[in-house]
């Protein structure tokens, strides 16, 4: 009895020790005062230097929360319970926040760095004037290809892919939207093509494709691809940069026939306590010298034109990054194409899913 | 027959590589230098140094394990009155369901409970963090630590209680001198059980943390986004080891329980019967 008596204090002791050296490391960093900012973001999605260097500059406290998917992001939004004061989500998900009424106007009046986004990334479909949110960063959908395992084949059009060559050899990554907006451009429609026709075409010519697809897989295509697993890969293009990381054999391209580009954005939520301190976090960001630092840190690409200046060479030069006008021009928002029609790309994935032995 | 037992040894040799192996794998490249987990370049301290230098994260570190103590030491306390009121019903019907719904809690699935703790907080208004990551956890912890501590008082004799009680010992002396000493070291499992759930368990967490208030399972999770860090590693590192001291800590207190509790037992058989 003693001993359990004994046992269970020595627990309580260390907890409250802990406890009361949590709130002195929480209080030295300042996160328990009064002017303060709650940032919800992805995963170290920031530099946490320029977290620290707006501390100083403003005076505000930043809260830093993480999540790894919209949907989860999504679920707690609009749970409520907790206050997010800036959140990043990605364009569908602004979409659908948007219809929902999740999200707060932006006042422009105090964002005068956001002219400095590149006039293509602005006024897109999934928020036309840009009244609720400013481009964070931007990538596209590609092919991540092997040289040493593709015996040359040219990678800068989608119908390279039905090479024979390639049997056994490509992972697709697991997204309705992503495959047949593949196949769409194949044949050279919009990836948010509405003609059922079409649609049927795509679905037949990823059904030839088939004989050539290795697997259908999640995020764990970025650990198979760079372990070789198979030799080329349809990915996003910040996946693409994180596998050329682990394995710099690995090339990526965006096909000219067109393709996806999708944006991360900020967004002030609905219920959020610390709006003036949101904008002028928002309008830090969007400075040409923090978003350089930041794209150095994080590696996608940035839609803020000035800071290309700033950053190296390497970076800004690279075209599987930061494409020319000419393939640019060719890149497409998703669309949010409506529950029937989502549903029936979904469908239509699924046949083609099915289909592969 | 010798040959069995060979196949057997080896099957268990190899079933312990293959759980083993990750983590030996994953605390080896937390001393790289190359900063990836393909080559293994130099040895360097670097990602411990970044661990202890990353105010954050050693909050959050904090954070969980003050979670995973007080919220498995409060199932406990709670599970063992509710393991003894189970033992205490008559109808072996009544026991039955009270059994079965204590393993619905622990079979159904973590997002289940999750969401509908997500839920009862914010319609009862409480503000998510520590008290809602607290409380989910305490409620989670319960049924596991009364699996634990359940099978303990059942195999103890009736016998013992009703001869200290003969004796002139009041309930009290009773619960403290008799039962609790001889259900000790399923207490025991039980709290440890509870903290190992708490100390990993990412689904119902993620639900309930709020307002910059996060534990580690979290935190590694959304950062794994990005591919995982090396000082995740060297992070993953620390707390194996200190799950590890905590399995010794157990181990001994295991040892070094059992004795008592079977001298109590006996002292108490042996008064209770006169020769």
């Amino acid at each position: 009895m003693k001993q359990l008596v004994n046992t269970f204090l020595a627990i309580l002791i260390v907890a409250f020790g802990l406890m009361f050296l949590a709130s002195r490391l929480n209080s030295a960093e300042g996160y328990s005062g009064g002017n303060t900012l709650t940032i919800y973001n992805w995963g170290d999605y920031i530099d946490p230097e320029l977290l620290e260097q707006f501390q100083e500059e403003t005076g505000i406290t930043v809260i830093y929360q993480t999540f790894d998917s919209n949907e989860a992001m999504l679920t707690k939004v609009e749970q409520g319970g907790t206050v997010f004061d800036v959140v990043v989500p990605s364009d569908y998900a602004i979409a659908k926040m948007r219809e929902e009424n999740l999200l707060l106007p932006l006042d422009h009046s105090k964002l005068p760095n956001l002219a400095n986004i590149g006039s293509k990334f602005m006024d897109l479909s999934f928020d036309p004037g840009n009244l609720y949110s400013v481009p964070y960063f931007w990538g596209t959908v590609g092919i991540i290809y092997n040289p040493e395992m593709t015996e040359g084949i040219d990678f800068s059009s989608w119908n390279s892919l039905w090479d024979k060559r390639l049997d056994n050899n490509i992972f697709l990554v697991d997204g309705a939207r992503e495959v047949m907006g593949m196949a769409l451009n194949s044949l050279h429609y919009s990836v948010n093509d509405r003609n059922e026709e079409h649609l049927q075409e795509a679905l037949a010519k990823l059904n030839r494709l088939s004989p050539n697809v290795k697997a259908i897989v999640g995020d764990e295509i970025k650990m198979l691809l760079a372990n070789e697993e198979a030799a080329v890969g349809i990915v996003w293009s910040g996946d693409a940069s994180e596998i050329m990381d682990e394995n710099d054999k690995l090339d990526y391209v965006v096909p000219e026939e067109g393709s996806n580009i999708w944006f991360d954005n900020m967004v002030i939520p609905r219920g959020a306590a610390n709006i003036e301190g949101a904008h002028e976090f928002i309008n830090f960001m969007l400075r040409p010298d923090v978003a350089a630092q930041n794209t150095e840190y994080v590696g996608y690409s940035t839609p803020n034109v000035p800071a290309l200046d700033l950053l190296p060479e390497d970076i800004s030069g690279d075209e599987r990054f930061y494409p020319p006008a000419e393939i640019t021009d060719r890149l497409e928002v998703y669309d949010n194409l409506g529950k029937r029609m989502l549903a029936h790309y979904n469908e239509l994935f699924l046949k083609f899913k099915m289909n592969k032995k | 027959m010798k040959n069995k037992n060979g196949i057997a040894n080896i099957y268990l040799v190899l079933v312990f590589l293959v759980l083993y192996a990750p983590i030996f794998y994953l605390m080896y490249y937390s001393f790289n230098s190359g900063g990836t987990m393909h080559e293994f370049e130099g040895f360097t301290l670097d990602y411990y140094r970044e661990v202890v230098a990353d105010t954050r994260l050693m909050i959050i570190m904090i954070n969980t394990l003050v979670i995973a103590l007080l919220s498995s030491a409060i199932a406990t306390l709670i599970a063992i009155i509710g393991a003894l009121a189970i033992q205490h019903v008559r109808s072996r019907r009544a026991k039955n369901t009270l059994l079965s719904l204590n393993n619905v809690l622990i079979v159904s699935p973590d997002v289940i409970i999750g969401a509908s703790f997500l839920i009862l907080f914010t319609i009862v208004g409480i503000k998510l963090g520590f008290t809602s990551v607290l409380l989910s956890h305490v409620a989670f912890s319960i049924p596991i630590a009364v699996i634990m501590i359940l099978p303990h008082l059942q195999e103890m004799s009736p016998t013992l209680t009703d001869a200290a009680r003969d004796l002139g010992a009041t309930r009290r002396d009773v619960l403290t001198k008799v039962i609790l000493p001889i259900i000790k070291p399923g207490i025991f499992s039980g709290f440890f059980m509870a903290l190992t759930y708490s100390l990993d368990d990412f689904a119902v967490t993620f639900f309930v943390t709020g307002n910059g208030y996060s534990t580690l399972s979290v935190e590694i999770y959304s950062r794994a986004r990005q591919g995982v860090s090396l000082s995740i590693n060297a992070l993953s590192t620390l707390i194996f080891l200190f799950t590890i001291l905590l399995v010794i800590g157990y181990y001994y207190l295991n040892q070094r329980k059992s004795r008592p509790a079977m001298h109590i037992a006996e002292q108490v058989a042996e008064a209770g019967v006169p020769r």
